[in-house]
């Protein structure tokens, strides 16, 4: 009996980072139509809120405009931001997926001028800086926003202000009735490149994050340190804009914990050597303590630890810290005990960089029925129709995200030749 | 290689981290450390003890029995629970080091049956077994005479007023100890798990 079903060779991905952009253009190039659905604005996800990649410490703006390139020239890729999978029907070869579209209130016609957001008053928090400042309610996501146009936060609609902004778009882009939309696609094989988000170091309660603004996290270290971050690249004490003196780096917040992350997120470890090597640069007669449980500096990565061993002023403590609390000047003070010395230490810093890991974006209730399986703490688990790219599958860093997710193009290109 | 060991007479028992992780309450879990210094760090009276938790588990794994049950660590865990909390193994740092400090009395170690805690402590229960309660002026009273007589006697006197204090603030009564209703049933109830644990441990 021969299967009847209609089949679909369309390949969807979810998630518009460094891996669903690959698997995107990976697919695409080889011949196969892709649609690809992005939850925010832009493409780029984490990578693009990165200063710069270890071990080379080269800027993630070069990657990213290399894949903007190929999907430009790609005529098999139809992008949607602002979008998500809403509902999936039907099985491999043969989905139906309902995707769900957050009005943005810029038409594509917009030009990226600007002159809406100096027409807006009304300012939003920043979630591309994490919070750390606030933008226009008409803003442009990020310089390397892709597509390059602006968004018009919803506050705005239905008030004068949004008028205003309205008038001041020379080329009329601006549509402030945009509501939520949805629609239907018939798809062959889906790859979830649903990325990862910081865990919330609030629940880190030892560590103090939420009281004490000079405890920050390495992915709040990378948006000081970058030239469009709050601070235009400087890496100062958010409490006093100082200049810090001494800057402590503490691995494992969360990570390799049963109370928090169980696993290692395999990433931190070489993202704080990084975060050395930003303060060394910056400040030459800074001191930076390390702490940690044990280095995980994987494969050839060792090297950039070592070079980081040879500075006098990197030290490194092997110790994972009990507590932070707050010093007579306020200053945030690192406790803990020295497992090599057994010495119990209270250690005064300026700025203080929590090592958070990764956890995987899909929460329990926003996760497929179907076409996707997962494992004991929210990852892919890639097997079948299962298909996942990057971290999604597992804490990875941006050149494992990359293979995974070529390797991800592969798998769905098969799903959909099959029968 | 032929150099010595730097303390060639110290004694290691190599089965006793095994030992440990089967027979000690929360031993299963502390197979699991990673030796990262949380629980020493998180000790609020972690000066004072001679290694901390954390150094005391990697002796365990090292065999170093003698000295792990020597150790004043185990004696001096105000169960305050931080670590436990902390802890990111979830390993029951208190429940091992005050299970490890029955196991140093059973075993008859002088520096066990003899410090302040165990003293204490073997006071404290014997009030607890006998009435049911711990009155504060037997329990007091069998810790300070614990040291001999004359000890005792200098003990109680030095903290007399705290004593006065107490009791014009009713916060120590006089008269006939507290007791729970039936301490005949009690006293049943606790040969019967003594009788248990010598099965045990048999």
């Amino acid at each position: 009996m021969s299967d009847t079903t209609p089949r679909s060779r369309t390949i969807l991905v979810v998630g518009g980072g460094i891996a669903g952009v690959t698997a995107a253009v990976e697919a695409a190039e080889a011949g196969h139509d892709v649609v690809l659905v992005e939850k925010t604005a832009t493409l780029g996800g984490r990578v693009a809120q990165m200063n710069r990649y270890f071990p080379k410490l080269c800027h993630p703006t070069c990657g990213l405009e290399i894949n903007y390139q190929r999907i430009k020239k790609s005529k098999r890729i139809s992008l949607f931001t602002l979008s998500s999978v809403a509902t999936i029907k039907g099985g491999p070869g043969a989905y139906t997926v309902t995707v769900k579209t957050q009005p943005r209130h810029v038409k594509p016609n917009c030009t990226a001028c600007g002159d809406c957001a100096t027409a807006a008053e009304t300012e939003v928090a920043n979630p591309f800086n994490y919070g750390m400042d606030k933008v226009k309610a008409a803003y442009l996501p990020h310089t390397m926003a892709f597509p390059m146009r602006y968004v018009v936060d919803p506050i705005v609609a239905g008030t004068a202000e949004g008028e205003k902004i309205k008038a001041a778009c020379k080329v009329g882009a601006i549509d402030l009735d945009e509501a939520e939309s949805s629609f239907e696609i018939e798809v062959g094989a889906i790859v979830w490149a649903t990325g990862w988000r910081p865990y919330p170091a609030d629940r880190l309660t030892a560590y103090r994050w939420a009281e004490m603004p000079d405890v920050i996290t390495n992915v709040e270290m990378e948006r000081l340190a970058s030239v469009d971050g709050p601070t235009k690249g400087r890496i100062v004490r958010p409490s006093d804009g100082a200049e810090p003196k001494r800057v402590a780096l503490i691995q494992c917040a969360g990570s390799r914990d049963l109370n928090h992350l169980a696993y290692c997120s395999r990433i931190c470890c070489l993202a704080s050597m990084k975060h050395a090597a930003y303060v060394r640069e910056q400040y030459k007669d800074a001191t930076v303590d390390v702490y940690y449980i044990d280095i995980r500096a994987h494969d050839k990565l060792e090297s950039f630890v070592q070079r980081l061993k040879r500075d006098p002023q990197v030290r490194f403590v092997k110790s994972k810290p009990a507590r932070i609390e707050p010093g007579p000047d306020g200053n945030p003070m690192v406790c803990g005990e020295n497992t090599l010395t057994r010495e119990v230490y209270a250690e005064p810093y300026d700025l203080v960089v929590l090592a958070t890991g990764m956890q995987p974006s899909l929460a329990e209730d926003d996760r497929p029925a179907i076409a996707a399986d997962f494992d004991d703490y929210g990852f892919v688990f890639p097997e079948g129709e299962s298909i996942g790219a990057g971290v999604s599958t597992g804490a990875l860093d941006v050149s494992m995200s990359v293979q995974s997710a070529t390797a991800a193009a592969l798998k769905a290109i098969r799903v959909v030749s099959a029968g | 290689m032929n150099a010595m060991s730097p303390t060639p007479s110290k004694k290691y028992d190599l089965d006793f981290a095994r030992w440990v992780y089967d027979n000690v309450d929360g031993g299963d879990r502390m197979a699991l450390c990673m030796q990262c210094g949380t629980c020493s760090g998180s000790c609020p009276i972690g000066t004072q003890m001679d290694h901390g938790p954390r150094k005391l588990f990697m002796m365990i794994r090292a065999g170093m029995k003698e000295a792990v049950l020597t150790s004043n660590t185990i004696w001096n865990c105000v169960s305050c629970y931080n670590c436990v909390v902390r802890c990111p193994r979830q390993v029951p740092v208190t429940y091992i080091l005050h299970d490890l400090a029955t196991v140093a009395v059973r075993e008859g170690y002088a520096q066990a049956t003899e410090s302040d805690n165990a003293r204490f402590g073997k006071a404290f229960w014997w009030s607890a077994a006998k009435y049911g309660r711990t009155d504060e002026r037997l329990v007091t009273a069998k810790y300070y005479f614990s040291f001999g007589f004359g000890e005792g006697y200098k003990k109680g006197m030095a903290n007399l007023p705290i004593a006065l204090g107490m009791i014009k603030t009713k916060r120590m009564h006089l008269g006939m100890p507290h007791k729970c209703k039936n301490t005949g049933e009690l006293s049943k109830l606790l040969k019967k798990a003594a009788e248990m644990e010598a099965k045990k441990h048999g």
